[in-house]
């Protein structure tokens, strides 16, 4: 069928199907601003305006549309500078959203846009909570929506012709006089008070003295990736289609046939009709490719873990697990392939829980012959791998405490949930190479990987990372690449396989479930003798990151408790593990590794041993936690199944964070406070929502069955992991001064590619808007291991400072030529002006400056180099491996609203203040901190995979596995407590994954306050509380 | 795979059209077209004129097609009615589904339908002849009663009082228990509880409040899925349908 769609004012003519959504049709269009979230409507990525207002073009037909005026985010403003072509610029809204920092990895970008463009729209004065409104029918996991709001705000207020305090540019001219000790930006009104137009983006800062006089590091950069994200620009794996619809070498569509049983052999597989189906390329079974154990598992070689994995096997060991894959010239035409292929199972007993997984006679999930063990595992026991570390005297600890504390613990599986789902599209390039162009965290883990899946050697490969919309650990995998790789190996065509969001649930990765003992002793005045750990890890179907995600739980939380006195100086700690195999979809990296699961156990557990003894929560845990100059205590017992190196902590920043962030939740005035706990059981009905209970005449009170909760969890993590992570970094000069920064390390929304050019824009004295980064591609950029670990901005950041070095030495040098040239054509003898030494350069402002005020510019030099004067290409090549992975620290509060009735939780303020040594850029680090308490927020209260009796998971989309939305978030603070880290030039360490720590347990914990009921497996739900009160009474 | 669409103009058109075999009427599509294993045409009924809202005396007539947004945005619409849209789906959806396939759709899950069916809502479906069937006769066989007809108009009560409580996870999120009560100025008092199974339970439907503790609790007796146990929905639904009555007393 033929259709006319008007979209952003223009009639486009469209050949079409009756099935065809609206968001196929508009992609198919160009309109690439337009996403794919899911295939709901509930991660609102593929919103557009439909006579102006939201809508999910997911979920509707391009038939429905017609008819109707449509606007994609391509109608909305461009970027400002186009040569001598003089546009109108960015429109407010992309302009705010860029200045505020609300772009992380920008998948959402365009949808929150034009959700706000229709609000202001209609209402050019909007209050915070109709901003939230507004925005609500878009998912985001990056941002924590703090910023998109006040970006909404800030735009509202320009377009009204008002004058707007500008968050960036104020701090930044504070920042740039000298950074203050304490620096803090005027509150902002809570809500409801009319229009912010002094809009609060910064953190508060405690500022680490030697940043004194950086011009870029330190400063609240805008994203360098902001201006395309803001636009809605084709930067996503699934945004460049090669070939057009040529029928010999345009683009196919992949889609994979996967198991409904939870563990089976395939008996007969028969894909002969599927074949024959018009518009099938090509079926792939078990039968048709080499037959390569791997792990899927993106990690440095060798894998610390068991190989265990083919692309397709003749067994399935989940319901989810591949079966076939399909390659057809439509998504429709592949599914209705897909149900062409007769699979005949026979159907063996299955291990759900990961209790049974280890009991004799168990069915064994992994017998194929194949098999590649890693350290200590037993497939026949379903064992996939084992952690035994024994720090000191346990026992004699044991002994010599007052009290003993045990507790049972248990964590679930949760999904990372980035919005932009795993995608890749390959193709075969002029020269015969493999081209993958896909969503990862690790590229080049994905062509070493991958290359012996293929039958390819690695360098017939060319991995390409373009933007990426989240990751979250989720892309530490090498997941599903294989499936277009082996379709266009098959087709001799590109192919492009994008996961539905269904697929996201059952087929992709998530947090390992565990379940965990927890044994400590304690003397009666608070010290710690001995603290053990043992942890059940159930790794569902195959074993990546098994070992090393559990061994991380224990490595993390079990080190931030070292005891006090003679037991600091010699810490007892234990902490066993069993990763077990079971038939459930496989867990994997998800932003913590493995972390928020062991301190959901211990920071539970500190606080009951608090309140039992009658200490105060905090200064118990600071009595024993570790401080500067001690060795980090498992750094003596292991090191990711490598050989361990003793490490020393230099930097702890956790009293300050403790005391942040009690000023911040006003802690002293709230706990122990009957009065402050009890403010809500009784409301003027006036204040009820309607929601809640509806409003009343009477003027009376209500008493509502509530009460209040405070609570806290200290907790650290790492940074990178030590004498292993590497990162590469290249940079040229270029003829105008500018500089080209080539990095494999994977900026996946984080803003890694914004901090790591401003490192080099501080070394080379140069704005930011000079260094043009490009990350990565495995033909292009040097080696990077991947975004994972925490470790960007601290190994590759390291690296770029290197290669910043290298050059800024040599123009330098060419300087201090130009200069004593110029001195002594001034004087007419050589060696006779004033002559400056390259070592006594400074480069700043874009200048080669002399210590008596002389300069050169830097395009100056370039020009020389390049073109004038022994020429040369001034560029450098630098890689960075640390012996050190200093630990970031955090102390995370909650406060809560428990209704005593129903059980129901209400988060209503979350304050993180962390150490996360220097931070190289407020807007972007403090964005991931809001992110994470969000992320860790839905860990503590609401996400949690689950499946039935046949093994398949029930939480399949955004309706039952629900995420948190703009309109439903607490309050949300960060207080950042830098350090001056040694073991980096910038004195860095990270912020990515430690916000996922410790919300779950301040929440547990704030719950425990408010009511008095300890919810030992998260998350804290209703139903887990009303039981607890119930068990009380 | 929707292999046919259609855009009538007229009513007698739609039926026409909803006659052939397979054939689904759409309202805003946001359910029916992520169906994509079945075989169907579709009727889109966005050019019907059926999306209006009228305040007719004490009763209000909402058009098969006006959107859950439309709805919400409604002067008429009672506050608590407000409330449960809001939780029904976010916003953009709201913007697209129409309250007809909402309800028609529904699973127990739905505090719109909750709310829909304690205000006992009128629904006005038409094949050869015009029929009110009211919501609560029409969901439990929902399929076979509406097979080539179409909904074109719901009603509902605007002198009956309207509570509705809820428990969920977040504040956002779709509820674990809900519970929504009418009253009518004659007594009649109207409660019903969701949050699992096909639909929301009318609890109870009396000439006043009395039993409404137990009909509450009778309403979950086996209402257990993954979100929570029969035992906490049985005792819980008791607490907000108490609720919702001290809301209506005040």
């Amino acid at each position: 069928m033929n259709l006319t769609l008007q979209i952003n004012g223009i009639s486009c003519e469209l050949e079409t199907t009756p099935s065809e959504t609206l968001l196929s049709a508009v992609r198919r269009l160009g309109f690439h601003s337009v996403k794919f979230g899911d295939e709901h409507g509930l991660t609102g990525a593929d919103t557009v305006l439909l006579d102006g207002r939201p809508v999910n073009a997911a979920v509707m037909l391009a038939a429905q549309a017609e008819g109707h005026q449509i606007a994609t985010l391509e109608a909305i403003g461009e970027h400002p500078e186009q040569g001598w072509k003089q546009t109108a610029g960015l429109h407010p809204l992309q302009q705010a959203f860029i200045e505020i920092g609300a772009i992380q990895c920008g998948y959402c970008t365009p949808a929150q846009i034009l959700a706000a463009k229709a609000l202001l729209d209609r209402n050019p004065n909007p209050t915070e909570a109709e901003v939230r409104e507004a925005i609500s029918g878009v998912l985001c996991r990056c941002t924590g929506y703090v910023k998109p709001v006040q970006a909404v705000l800030k735009a509202a207020a320009v377009m009204r012709g008002e004058t707007v305090f500008s968050g960036q540019s104020s701090v930044f001219s504070e920042q740039a006089a000298g950074r203050s000790e304490t620096e803090e930006l005027p509150e902002t009104p809570v809500d409801e008070g009319g229009t912010l137009t002094q809009t609060r983006t910064m953190p508060k800062m405690v500022v680490a003295p030697q940043t004194d006089g950086w011009q870029v590091v330190g400063k609240p950069e805008a994203k360098v990736d902001a201006v395309k994200l803001a636009q809605g620009k084709p930067a996503f794996a699934a945004d460049f289609v090669p070939y057009g619809d040529n029928k010999k070498r345009g683009l196919l569509y992949a889609k994979v046939l996967r198991s409904p049983h939870a563990h089976a052999r395939i008996k007969r597989i028969d894909a002969s009709k599927a074949k024959a189906l018009p518009g099938v390329a090509a079926v792939l079974t078990w039968q048709d490719i080499p037959r390569v154990v791997y792990s899927t598992a993106g990690q440095s070689d060798p894998i610390p873990g068991p190989l265990d994995t083919f692309s397709l096997d003749n067994k399935v060991r989940f319901v989810g697990d591949r079966v076939a894959f399909v390659a057809a010239e439509t998504p429709e035409i592949a599914e209705a392939a897909l149900r062409l292929i007769e699979v005949e199972y026979e159907p063996l007993p299955a291990v759900l829980d990961k209790e049974e997984a280890m009991k004799p006679g168990a069915p064994v999930i992994h017998d194929e012959p194949e098999y590649v063990p890693f350290a200590v595992c037993d497939p026949q026991r379903n064992l996939a791998a084992e952690i035994r570390i024994d720090i000191g005297d346990v026992e004699k600890g044991f002994a010599e405490a007052d009290e003993i504390f045990e507790g049972v613990y248990e964590v679930p599986k949760v999904q990372q949930a980035h919005i932009e789902p795993h995608v890749a599209l390959t193709y075969w390039d002029e020269d015969d190479r493999l081209v993958i162009r896909t969503s990862t965290q690790v590229p080049f883990h994905v062509r070493r990987q991958l290359a012996p899946v293929l039958g390819l050697p690695v360098k017939r490969i060319r991995v390409i990372k373009p933007r990426i919309g989240g990751g979250f650990g989720g892309k530490q995998e090498v997941l599903m690449e294989d499936v277009p790789a082996h379709l266009t190996i098959a087709t001799g065509r590109p192919v492009l396989y994008e996961y539905t969001r269904e697929e996201e649930f059952t087929a992709a990765r998530s947090r390992h479930p565990m379940k965990i003992w927890l044994k400590t002793g304690v003397k009666r005045d608070g010290t710690m003798t001995a603290n053990e750990m043992r942890v059940l890890s159930d790794t569902g179907a195959y074993g990546c990151h098994a070992l090393t995600v559990t061994g991380n739980t224990g490595h993390k939380a079990m080190a931030l408790y070292v005891g006090d006195g003679e037991y600091r100086k010699s810490p007892n700690i234990r902490f066993y593990a069993d990763i077990v195999y079971t038939n459930t979809p496989p867990a994997g990296a998800y932003r913590g590794y493995g972390v928020p699961q062991g301190f959901w156990a211990v920071e539970r557990h500190m606080e009951k041993i608090a309140r039992a003894l009658g200490l105060d929560p905090l200064e118990f845990r600071l009595k024993n936690a570790l401080r500067p100059g001690e060795f980090h205590p498992f750094s003596t017992a292991w090191n990711e199944g490598r050989e361990p190196r003793p490490e020393i902590i230099h930097t702890v920043g956790l009293e300050e964070c403790v005391r942040q962030g009690k000023a911040a939740i006003g802690w002293d005035e709230k706990f122990g406070n009957e009065a402050w706990h009890a403010s809500v059981s009784r409301v003027p009905v006036s204040s009820v929502p309607v929601s809640s209970a509806p409003v009343s005449r009477d003027t009376g009170q209500r008493d509502t069955g509530k009460r209040k909760g405070i609570g806290v969890a200290l907790v650290m993590q790492g940074t990178a992991i030590p004498y292993l992570d590497m990162g590469g970094a290249w940079i040229k000069m270029n003829d105008d001064g500018s500089f080209n920064l080539q990095v494999g390390a994977t900026d996946l929304g984080t803003g890694s590619d914004t901090v790591l050019a401003q490192m080099a824009a501080e070394v080379l004295g140069v704005p930011v808007e000079d260094i043009l980064v490009y990350s990565s591609d495995t033909d292009f950029t040097p080696f990077d291991k991947g975004a994972y670990a925490s470790s960007t901005t601290y190994i590759s950041g390291a690296a770029v400072v290197k290669a910043a070095q290298q050059c800024a030495e040599r123009i330098k040098i060419r300087a201090a030529k130009m200069l004593n040239s110029q001195a002594d054509k001034s004087t007419g003898t050589q060696g006779t002006g004033t002559q400056v030494k390259a070592e006594e350069i400074r480069l700043a402002n874009r200048m080669a400056i002399a210590p008596d005020g002389r300069s050169v510019s830097l395009t100056e030099i370039a020009l020389d180099a390049l073109h004038r004067n022994e020429q040369e290409q001034i560029m450098g090549a630098a890689s960075h491996v640390s012996p050190s992975s200093p630990p970031p620290f955090a102390a995370q509060f909650a406060e809560v609203t428990v209704d005593t009735e129903t059980g129901q939780v209400t988060v209503d303020k979350l304050v993180m203040a962390v150490d996360g040594g220097v931070i190289v850029n407020p807007l972007t680090a403090s964005g991931q901190i809001e992110g994470g308490m969000t992320q860790a927020l839905g860990y503590a209260v609401c996400e949690e995979m689950t499946w039935d009796e046949t093994g398949r998971i029930r939480q399949r989309d955004f309706d039952r596995y629900h995420i948190f939305r703009a309109d439903e978030m607490p309050e949300l603070g960060v207080i950042f407590v830098e350090t001056y880290e040694p073991t980096h030039p910038f004195g860095v360490k990270a912020v990515a994954e430690i916000p996922m720590d410790g919300v779950a347990p301040a929440v547990g914990n704030a719950v425990l306050d408010a009511v008095g009921v300890n919810v030992d497996d998260n998350p804290v739900t209703p139903e887990k509380v009303w039981r607890g009160l119930r068990a009380s009474r | 795979m929707i292999r046919a669409y259609h855009r009538p103009r007229t009513l007698e058109e739609a039926l026409e059209l909803l006659a052939r075999p397979d054939a689904r009427p759409l309202g805003g599509g946001t359910i029916l077209n992520q169906q994509r294993q079945a075989d169907f045409e579709v009727v889109d009924l966005q050019a019907l004129g059926l999306n209006k809202i009228h305040k007719a005396g004490e009763k209000l007539e909402i058009g098969a097609t006006v959107t859950l947004q439309a709805l919400l945005e409604s002067p008429h619409a009672p506050e608590a009615l407000r409330a449960a849209l809001k939780l029904e789906a976010p916003l953009n959806l709201r913007n697209t589904g129409t309250v007809a396939g909402a309800l028609v759709s529904c699973d127990g899950r739905s505090p719109f339908a909750a709310v829909m069916l304690a205000l006992d809502a009128k629904m006005t479906v038409i094949s050869k002849q015009s029929l009110v069937i009211s919501l609560g006769d029409l969901l439990p066989l929902r399929d076979e009663q509406l097979r080539g007809k179409l909904i074109t108009q719901i009603e509902i009560p605007l002198n009956a009082k309207l509570a509705f409580e809820y428990v969920a996870r977040t504040p956002a999120d779709r509820p674990i228990l809900c519970a929504a009560l009418a009253q009518w100025t004659s007594g009649r008092t109207r409660l019903v509880v969701g949050g699992w199974g096909s639909s929301p339970a009318v609890a109870m439907d009396g000439r006043d409040a009395t039993g409404l503790e137990p009909a509450a609790r009778n309403a979950a007796h086996d209402a257990a899925d993954e979100f929570a146990s029969a035992e906490y929905r049985r005792e819980v639904a008791v607490v907000l349908a108490k609720r919702c009555l001290e809301a209506l007393m005040m």
